[in-house]
């Protein structure tokens, strides 16, 4: 009952009307840099903290932390209307959403996302009041080990993500690999295929080349078409289908549980959770194939999974003092500018601080909902604009992401590069999801192997010596022993819908 | 003819004259007014490198009334703010912040090829020492260095110790141990306190080494003992934790942040600079910022600071082939 009434306590706090238009400023800035591509939601706080330096703590935490989830929100808007990922987390959505989007179904898309994103959010937040102390301890069961093999798990879903042929599939899922492996060599130090260029010593950096595999691809791929504005007609209405609202209750559900949980580990980020729950979603569909054609399950799970996964990460910030993942390591930053170290000691010394900026979450919640529904019909009107000139601006608004991130030109660059070899890849009917879910997750799982082998010295054991990392990886074996006899009936007794993946 | 050499030669001193009196009020007026201050980050906006660059910046501000921009260059550990750094024109108006042991490193390991060398900066001061810690959990049988290097002898290789990643200050705190103990550990590269620290706690690991202001938090909730500091006083952060010189090894380690003009800054400017960097570093505002972040202000001269780049120099080129387990 304590929690309770600290809850409640935490209500009176942030239903102050200064802290209620700290939680709508952040909010609305949120959107705002979720909607710009490039900009992602790290930087984008970083830059805003100086706008709270003069504001009370609890006002600037609940404000930031505002910040920080509704980038979430404003990611998927670009995605959808534009095939342009806001930000890394909503990249996914482009693939299913912007297909819906195409189809006349933008507004349903976008509604659907901002409840996902709704439920996922409000779904973490309860988690952090009720089981922060026990799922932090899930959390710290996660050393290298475990993560390798919650890594293997992630790329055995690769072949979920398969469209018509599974040796394009496998073939883009190793470029992502190849790929992944660009950058200083984790262990020994050595440059790895960056042709002497500096700028890739740290690897590929994520933001440019998924804004030009996926936006800056499409926009080739429609400028060869004559240039008429049909799709601007087609916006559709905000309300979801009954059927649309059916299918994304399961994908909303799952979503909130992935995103949270993944949320809890240090390491993993948002874009990993909205990944995971995009082939999560593909596997555990009865229509696989109409994944990649607007499939409504593609959009709700990432994005619910996705601000379920932010404001999970606060879970750790909160009980362990330990900053998640990059954008939470800035949140940190902001805690202890304003004399706050953030850890279980937070809740003894200043709880109406932490109850408070807890429930500002609800709070924050409920006004990203309510100022992105309506929103919804501005931000369709973009499609209003004719192709000739939303391109061209678009473009403008690439470029500036690109550089905008690490102010690097060579970051522009990439993105040209990847533009150009989307172009081509979509062409040659290649799918790009697989490449991403393996760029995303290679160097996690790379470094985690390897820190396995330092930890053991080199010997292999070690990663069935946990009870947790062996189970994983069993349940990795069985997922692609599955998929495998769906692919290839002849080696099996192959299941009645096994030609529609392995045509 | 000695007409024109006669008025070659004036043409001369007079050039002369002029090149002087704009030396030498460059120095005077230096910094001029409307003019800004470039300040080089090579590293992320909202770390604790840029956090600290920021802090200083805008006190260096009111000293020098002048504005004094952070210009962020994140990426290869620093490399590619060090790089635009040696390119810029030597006239105090562009400055960059260095990290110690890690600017060495780019230095000193061939494999990272970089288009500058130790003789290519200026120090102007020191600003920020983030003393190294070596932590354990808080039921670790371990209670003291020697505990630890102890069992490690006993079993070579067997103990684990984490970094926040590869040649960071860190893993050279920890080469550095192996070579004055003679212990031998199985050192464990993450990337960030953040992983780290989790497998600490997690007891996936058996012993941290990072920085002051990464562990107070974990200290503060009394999940984790720190066994040293590795610095030759006490940190004001944690009051009561040994010294790894107070224990009988003299280890300095930890971050050492401070800055650089690119060569042939004018001396008279540096030292503007430095004595900028002091009185900002003395105010009020600017100590209590830091101390928030749990940044220790460590100022340092020129003079001094030149003095740790070439200690620096030596202890890292001895230890790059160890730094890349070859």
């Amino acid at each position: 009952m304590s929690v309770l009434q600290d809850l409640l306590m935490g209500f009176s706090v942030a239903l102050s009307p200064g802290n209620l238009l700290y939680a709508f400023l952040g909010s609305a800035f949120g959107t705002l840099i979720g909607v710009l591509p490039g900009i992602g939601p790290a930087a984008g706080t970083a830059l805003l903290i100086p706008l709270t330096a003069r504001l009370p703590p609890t006002g600037a935490i609940i404000m930031l932390t505002a910040i920080f989830y509704g980038t979430q929100y404003g990611g998927t808007i670009t995605s959808i209307l534009l095939n342009v990922p806001g930000e890394a987390a909503s990249a996914i959505t482009c693939i299913d959403g912007h297909k819906m989007a195409l189809k006349g179904r933008a507004g349903a898309a976008l509604s659907i996302a901002a409840i996902g994103s709704f439920i996922g959010g409000l779904f973490a937040t309860i988690a952090l009041v009720f089981l922060a102390g026990p799922l932090t301890k899930v959390a710290l069961e996660f050393g290298p080990v475990e993560f390798f093999a919650l890594m293997v798990l992630g790329i055995s879903l690769l072949m979920g993500l398969a469209g018509k042929s599974m040796v394009k599939a496998l073939m883009m899922g190793i470029l992502g690999l190849i790929l992944a492996m660009v950058g200083m060599d984790p262990v020994r130090g050595a440059p790895r295929f960056t042709f002497g260029r500096m700028e890739l010593m740290d690897g590929l950096n994520f933001v440019p080349v998924i804004m030009g595999l996926f936006g800056l691809a499409d926009i080739l791929e429609n400028a060869e078409e004559s240039l008429s504005s049909t799709v601007s007609a087609k916006v559709g209405s905000l309300m979801p289908s009954k059927q649309e609202i059916k299918d994304s209750v399961g994908p909303i559900a799952r979503g909130s549980v992935l995103g949270t949980v993944l949320g809890l580990i240090p390491g993993m980020t948002g874009s990993m959770a909205s990944f995971l729950s995009y082939s999560t979603e593909k596997k555990a569909s009865k229509h696989p194939e109409k994944f990649g054609q607007g499939a409504i399950e593609g959009v709700a799970g990432p994005e619910t999974a996705n601000n379920a996964h932010a404001n999970g990460a606060l879970i750790p910030l909160f009980t362990l003092g330990i900053p998640a993942s990059p954008t939470v390591a800035v949140l940190m930053g902001a805690f202890l500018m304003n004399g706050l170290i953030p850890g279980p000691f937070l809740f003894r010394e200043q709880p109406e601080l932490v109850w408070g900026v807890i429930a500002s979450f609800f709070v924050g919640n409920v006004i990203l909902l309510v100022l992105n529904l309506p929103l919804v019909g501005v931000w369709v009107k973009m499609l209003k604009i004719p192709y000739s000139i939303l391109f061209a601006v678009i473009l403008a608004f690439m470029v500036i992401g690109a550089y905008g991130a690490e102010s690097s030109i060579f970051d522009v660059f990439i993105m040209l590069l990847f533009g150009i070899l989307g172009y081509a890849l979509k062409k040659f009917d290649f799918p790009l999801a697989p490449m991403i879910l393996t760029l995303i997750l290679g160097p996690t799982m790379e470094r985690s192997l390897r820190r396995s082998m330092e930890m053991s010295q080199g010997d292999f054991s070690i990663l069935f010596a946990s009870p947790l990392a062996a189970t994983l990886l069993v349940i990795s074996l069985v997922v692609l022993v599955s998929s495998a006899l769906k692919v290839f009936p002849g080696t099996g007794k192959g299941k009645s819908d096994s030609g529609s993946v392995g045509k | 003819m000695i007409l024109s050499s006669l008025r070659m030669r004036v043409t001369v001193l007079a050039a002369a004259c002029m090149l002087l009196a704009a030396v030498s009020a460059g120095a005077q007026a230096f910094p001029a007014k409307n003019k800004a201050i470039t300040l080089i980050v090579g590293f992320s906006a909202g770390g604790s490198s840029d956090a600290g660059a920021r802090i200083l910046a805008s006190g260096m501000e009111k000293v020098l009334g002048a504005k004094v921009e952070v210009l962020n260059k994140p990426g290869a550990s620093g490399q590619i703010g060090y790089t635009m750094l040696s390119q810029a024109k030597p006239n105090g108006y562009t400055i960059g912040l260095a990290s110690l042991p890690g600017i060495m490193v780019s230095i000193m390991d061939a494999d990272r090829k970089a288009a500058y060398k130790k003789d290519s900066f200026q120090p102007i001061g020191l600003q920020v020492l983030d003393a190294g810690v070596l932590a354990v959990k808080a039921d670790s049988p371990y209670q003291s260095i020697k505990d630890l290097i102890e069992d490690a002898k006993a079993r070579p290789r067997k103990i684990t110790v984490s970094t926040t990643g590869l040649q960071t200050g860190d893993h050279f705190s920890i080469l550095q141990l192996q070579k004055l103990t003679g212990a031998e550990f199985a050192i464990v590269h993450f990337d960030g306190a953040g992983t780290a620290m989790t497998s600490l706690l997690g007891k996936k690991i058996d012993a941290y080494v990072g920085n002051v202001g990464d562990v107070l938090s974990q200290l503060k909730s009394g999940d984790i003992r720190i066994l040293g500091v590795m610095d030759t006083q006490e940190s004001p952060f944690m009051p009561g934790v040994k010294t790894f010189e107070s224990q009988g090894i003299s280890l300095l380690g930890g971050s050492w942040r401070g800055y650089l003009a690119p060569a042939g800054t004018p001396k008279a400017i540096v030292d503007k600079l430095s004595a900028a960097m002091k009185t900002a570093l003395e105010t009020e505002e600017v100590k209590s910022s830091m101390a928030k972040l749990g940044l220790q202000i460590r100022y340092m001269n020129a003079e001094e600071y030149t003095k740790i780049w070439d200690e620096y120099g030596t202890v890292v080129k001895e230890l790059i082939p160890l730094s890349k387990n070859k």
